[in-house]
């Protein structure tokens, strides 16, 4: 072997080397999160968006721009658990369609109320194919910990849950629907969904 | 021969496109691998994956008297619609902001002994540390602790403690779930810890009769409803079950709490 191919040969080591970590994800979780937030944030605070009669291009707004960094199917997966699999796919897009309208049903008006409290971010934690970022919410002097579990999804990191002081959002209505489903099945489940989701129309809620 | 060369030269040149990144994750993570931590403090909160394949919950709730809570939910509910939303409205409508905040400063300083001998016991000596603090300083510069001259001026924020939790880090097990009329959600742990804690409250060596301690504890339940969110409305608004949404939330937070403090 001559020195020519030698360095050849140690290139090609080197590049094979580095390969498994260009196919790992991109950007980091923390990295990732940021300009989700950020971006939320910045609409929360338009003040072009305010008032009821930009409610529904501001709502649009919000909700894609969560979407940029929430995987709700994968949220709904693990909200249903072993159920997920028994049924069809069709019954899975319309889960999670219900699912996401509670969601945005439940929290946009939470958010809605947003006045500027900032976003620390702590640190983040990778397990795999899973992580944790962990952030700071200040609101009046409050700390509040507010922890992002996420799930690689095409080598981008994506929220699947939330966990606020322990109390995690998927498993909060993961035991909700464990006993609507034990006893009203599948069927059952989206019919109280259905409902929960008009009674915000109505505004009886 | 000139295949392999130029192959050389673009794995040279996407070599030299890596380095930076590779270099940014060493510097940010520390060490490679798949599990890493940048910076330790926050608690691990993803488990097991296998939690979720089978899933086993770490420790599920063993709420055998459901029924019988669920009525006593129900019965809260009611209570609270009716007599503790109507009474903490008029309050809040009768007392000004800041005057409920320095009654509730009140409150809290009153119950330094509770939270001091329960840090003490449960190791966090630091925290101790704290509450006495403010206890000196919010009792004196404070008048009577209902100012928070401490959070203010010393930037010593409240600490709390509760015999439950002090069980809870010692190992006691939670018992079965309890959902108590009045009282709300707890469990057998918890609530022999409510009683212990009210052993250590001023209350019972001051000796207050029964019917003065359940007044002192009726005001300041219903200034503390005019101070905090109310997070029962949301439960109820964000919920399809808010009976099981109550449990889960209540043991979840109780659990994170003791890890935290064990």
């Amino acid at each position: 072997m001559n020195t020519k191919s030698s360095i050849r040969c140690a290139v090609l080591v080197v590049l094979v080397s580095f390969l498994p970590i260009q196919v790992m994800a991109a950007k980091g979780p923390m990295e990732e999160l940021r300009p989700t937030l950020s971006m939320l944030t910045s609409v929360l605070a338009d003040p072009e968006l305010k008032g009821d009669e930009r409610k529904v291009e501001r709502r649009a707004k919000i909700m894609a721009s969560i979407k940029q960094g929430f995987n709700f199917t994968e949220m709904c997966q693990r909200i249903l658990g072993s159920t997920w699999h028994d049924i069809s796919p069709q019954q899975r897009i319309q889960f999670t369609e219900l699912m996401t309208k509670l969601l945005e049903n439940v929290y946009i008006g939470k958010l809605e109320n947003y006045s500027g409290q900032t976003i620390g971010y702590v640190n983040e934690r990778i397990k795999g194919e899973r992580a944790q970022v962990s952030t700071l919410v200040e609101d009046n002097g409050l700390e509040i910990p507010v922890h992002y579990i996420m799930a690689l999804e095409n080598e981008k990191w994506m929220v699947y849950d939330i966990n606020i002081e322990g109390v995690s959002l998927v498993r909060n209505y993961m035991q909700q629907f464990k006993s609507i489903l034990r006893t009203e099945k599948f069927e059952g489940l989206v019919k109280v969904l259905e409902e929960k989701n008009r009674s915000f129309e109505t505004g009886t809620n | 021969m000139k295949f392999l060369k130029m192959c050389i030269l673009c794995g040279v040149i996407s070599a030299g496109m890596l380095l930076p990144s590779v270099a940014l994750s060493e510097d940010k993570y520390g060490v490679g691998g798949d599990d890493y931590i940048v910076e330790n403090g926050a608690p691990d909160l993803l488990g097991d994956e296998s939690e979720w394949e089978n899933e086993k919950e770490p420790a599920g709730i063993y709420d055998p008297l459901e029924p019988l809570n669920r009525a006593f939910f129900e019965f809260n509910d009611k209570l609270y619609f009716w007599v503790l939303k109507p009474v903490k409205q008029g309050y809040t409508y009768v007392v000004p902001e800041d005057i409920r905040v320095s009654v509730g400063n009140f409150f809290y300083n009153l119950a330094a002994p509770v939270n001091l001998t329960n840090t003490l016991l449960q190791g966090r000596f630091e925290d101790s540390g704290v509450v006495f603090k403010r206890f000196v300083i919010n009792s004196t510069l404070g008048i009577f602790g209902f100012g928070d001259v401490a959070a203010v001026d010393f930037d010593l924020k409240p600490e709390r403690g509760d015999f439950g939790e002090t069980l809870g880090v010692y190992g006691i097990g939670e018992g079965i779930y309890l959902c108590w009329p009045l009282f709300g959600p707890s469990n057998v742990r918890d609530s022999v810890g409510i009683v212990g804690d009210m052993q250590l409250h001023p209350y019972s060596y001051l000796e207050f009769d029964s019917a003065a301690q359940s007044f002192a504890r009726g005001s300041e339940f219903i200034n503390r409803l005019s101070i905090t969110p109310d997070v029962y409305e949301d439960i109820k608004k964000i919920s399809l079950d808010p009976y099981v949404a109550t449990r889960q939330a209540y043991i979840d937070y109780r659990r994170n709490l003791i890890l935290s403090h064990e």
